[in-house]
């Protein structure tokens, strides 16, 4: 008991003392979107009333259209998330299985430019897209379209780059086993590499999609109509200030917003954290 | 037979595809947007160059992404850069011709008396716009145009009850949904007398007015010809008064001013005082974020670094903060720290204004990012812990090193070393954690009363965002060239990050 006390028992507390505090905030959350009135105010920790009213009112009032939020989210994460890799991934193969002049100059071009603040380049997007709206309404400021376009542009040079670290790691054999054979370069992404990445193709989509759910500056500046929002958008603006009135339908729709994300993030929790490292770090 | 099929699916899509930005460059350059078209154009071919010939493979594979990469994110910067040498502000936003036009436009003035006549709107028989003007208290009548004036004897006239003439020979009214769908109307100027003319002041009310402002395209200068005072470029997007260089006429355009947003950051106290304050808080903030989060993150790593149970249901929980989406967790934090209606001034019992005070705002600042960076490092952290080689930890222990020691001396510079790329990036992440701010505190708490925009959390991009796109203010000069500020410092750092991963690869 001794010994195991002092192996083990500080391992427990400092674990479950960080435990306490990540999930405190969330169990408040929870616990105000089962409350049936709007304000966080928690007396004790123990919920003494469950409700579904704040659930309910998420997709009956005219004021919160969720259901329509979240279908622009799926909508919106996923364009940009399969359309982002499959672009994305011909570049890398390009950077990483490929020789031409001025590739090096290339890939550090791409890594430098993103280290321009992207918030402050957001008044030249916007010109931009003020621009094409004069003559392309449906990829000009303000439309959906035009913001899957800015996404799609924006996430290149971050994809790109963590696309080439995947592709990288891939084993190159079999794509020169290819070239031996006398196949093309164009021929080998398609029958050799395309199959052979699918499954780093899809992480990588998937963390795109996480993140264009969770860009939330751009699409408040582009989508201004109540219908075509977001829902980190749509949910920001509908609290506002006013916590006191908003506070328990706010919570249940963060609520269930979260639900897939954490549910994808969870089970990819291997891949993510291989591709965070990715690039930066060898071994 | 596959082969076949790729073709033609290829020719399709690139035939599609070029109908499509055919179409765009055509409708770009009908409303004068030369550059964007000229872009879609080139575009178009390029595509269709690279994908029907074989000049470049390489340009096959990522022809698509740099094509977005210009158009987003090089374009953009390209123009940020260009618009920090710039007077690019609040009433500097148009080109030179049109405050000019507005500027001759705002340079009428009304008569001594500020004259106006009830008017019917319309056409006359050349179908011109004209007006039928009723100057009751002299019994007069008459229309004009931009060109002539005919007056119109009072018997050949129809009225209406207020004595208002809406019916002339050679004059046909205009009915007010006609007036509503085209208001070019509105913006001529009917012939008065001499210099004066009416101007449109509604539909029913017509004002006289005369230009005092003339513009002589050759010397470039504004003259008022009624008190001959004169204005010149001042070259800084204004006209100045000769003689009085404060005095200057609104609307300016955007001029360039090359360096000066740059040289302002050091030289005009009221820019320098809150740059400094705000870049040594988001200097402090981004340091301090990347430590806490680190050591948080190392801590339980080394915690849970062995096969304890419940280990897999800690790391699910510990992880919750960093797989929940942000910019949720940080308005739920928001939210508990109102003061009014916070779950945390109700569980304490208090009344505490957390985001009204500085210190406070700041503290919660770091412990939210605490909460929602260390996730991360725990998992870099863990899976590090396992690529150092047991043997050595072994090989010190049997050298009689007491734990601590092995921490201090193997386990941690080792880490530092692997982990120092991801140290660095986390730190320009930080450093441009604008989510963060803009949605916990939005920068707060302020001090509005003295004019001041910088806030006590602001950090450095959140300041700019607000100078570019403040309520009553915008300064889009300015926040370029801090824009182009923090790109300097941010890729120096990285930089210097980069070239220690390089070193690190070189080793193996």
């Amino acid at each position: 008991m001794n010994k195991w006390m002092r192996e083990n028992l500080w391992r427990h507390s400092i674990a479950i003392a960080t435990c306490l505090f990540s999930l405190f905030p969330l169990y408040l959350v929870i616990l105000s979107s089962l409350k049936t009135s709007g304000s966080l105010q928690v007396g004790s920790f123990i919920p003494h009333e469950v409700s579904l009213d704040n659930f309910r009112f998420l997709f009956h009032s005219p004021k919160t259209p969720y259901v329509l939020w979240f279908k622009n989210s799926l909508v919106i994460a996923s364009t940009v998330a399969l359309s982002s890799v499959f672009i994305g991934a011909a570049s890398a193969f390009a950077f990483s299985r490929l020789k031409f002049k001025g590739k090096k100059l290339g890939i550090r071009l791409l890594l430098l430019v993103q280290m321009f603040p992207a918030v402050l380049a957001i008044s030249a997007v916007y010109v931009i897209m003020e621009r094409v709206y004069t003559f392309a309404p449906n990829i000009g400021l303000g439309s959906q379209g035009g913001l899957i376009l800015v996404y799609l542009g924006g996430s290149m040079g971050v994809n790109i780059w963590l696309l080439k670290g995947f592709v990288d790691s891939i084993p190159v054999e079999l794509d020169e086993a290819a070239k031996i054979d006398g196949a093309s370069p164009v021929q080998t992404y398609w029958l050799i590499f395309l199959p052979l990445a699918t499954p780093v193709l899809a992480v990588v989509c998937l963390l795109s999609f996480i993140g264009t759910f969770n860009e939330f500056i751009l699409a408040r500046l582009f989508l201004v109509e109540m219908n075509g929002r977001t829902i980190a958008v749509g949910l920001q603006q509908f609290i506002g200030g006013q916590y006191a009135s908003n506070w328990g339908p706010f919570a249940a729709g963060s609520i269930l917003a979260s639900i897939p994300i954490v549910i994808i993030f969870l089970s990819l929790q291997r891949f993510i954290v291989n591709g965070l490292t990715a690039g930066s770090v060898k071994g | 037979m596959r082969g076949k099929f790729a073709l033609i699916a290829k020719i399709v899509f690139l035939g599609f595809t070029t109908a499509i930005l055919a179409l765009l460059t055509e409708s770009a350059f009908a409303q004068k947007q030369y550059v964007i078209g000229g872009f879609i154009l080139v575009a178009a071919l390029a595509l269709n160059i690279v994908y029907l010939t074989s000049i470049s493979v390489p340009f096959k594979f990522f022809l698509p992404g740099i094509l977005f990469f210009i158009a987003f994110v090089i374009a953009p910067i390209f123009f940020t850069v260009q618009m920090s040498g710039f007077k690019y502000q609040t009433g500097n936003y148009i080109d030179k011709a049109t405050a000019l036009e507005q500027v001759i436009n705002l340079g009428a003035q009304p008569d001594a008396q500020g004259t106006t006549f009830d008017i019917t709107v319309g056409r006359n028989s050349s179908n011109e716009f004209a007006i039928l003007v009723s100057d009751i208290a002299n019994n007069k009548y008459f229309v004009s145009t931009p060109t002539q004036r005919v007056d119109v004897p009072a018997a050949s006239a129809t009225f209406n009850e207020y004595g208002v003439a809406i019916k002339a020979p050679n004059f046909n009214a205009m009915s007010a949904d006609a007036l509503a769908a085209n208001d070019a109307y509105s913006k001529i100027r009917y012939k008065y007398e001499g210099d004066y003319y009416i101007a449109i002041e509604s539909q029913n009310a017509g004002g006289v007015f005369r230009q005092e402002l003339t513009y002589s395209a050759k010397t470039g200068v504004l003259t008022n010809i009624f008190t001959g005072a004169t204005y010149v470029d001042n070259h800084r997007g204004n006209f100045a008064k000769v003689g009085d260089p404060t005095v200057l006429l609104s609307p300016g355009w955007r001029a360039p001013i090359w360096f000066e947003n740059y040289s302002r950051l050091v030289t005009d106290q009221k820019v320098r005082t809150p740059l400094i304050r705000v870049f040594l808080w988001t200097f402090f903030f981004a340091l301090f974020s990347v430590l806490s989060t680190f050591a948080l993150g190392l801590i339980l790593a080394m915690s849970l670094n062995r096969p304890i149970r419940g280990r897999r249901i800690y790391r699910s929980i510990l992880i919750l903060p960093y797989a929940m989406p942000s910019v949720m967790s940080i308005l739920i934090w928001a939210g508990m720290f109102d003061s009014d209606f916070g779950a945390v001034n109700s569980i304490l019992h208090t009344n505490i204004h957390w985001l009204q005070n500085p210190s406070l705002a700041r503290s919660i600042v770091l412990l939210v990012n605490l909460w929602l960076g260390f996730p991360y490092f725990y998992l870099i952290c863990s899976g590090s812990l396992q690529a150092i080689p047991n043997e050595l930890l072994e090989a010190a222990a049997i050298d009689g090193a007491n734990p601590r020691q092995v921490f201090r001396k193997i386990t941690l510079p080792l880490l530092l070393q692997i982990l120092s790329p991801l140290l660095i990036a986390s730190f320009a992440f930080n450093f441009n954690n604008f989510n963060l701010i803009y949605l916990l505190t939005g920068g707060g708490p302020t001090q509005t009363l003295n004019g001041e925009i910088a806030g006590a959390t602001d950090i450095l991009i959140s300041y700019t965002y607000k100078i570019a796109f403040g309520t009553n203010f915008q300064d889009f000069g300015l926040a370029s060239a801090i824009s182009v500020i923090i790109f300097l410092i941010i890729a120096s750092i990285s930089m210097y990050g980069l070239r220690r991963s390089k070193v690190m690869e070189s080793f193996g």
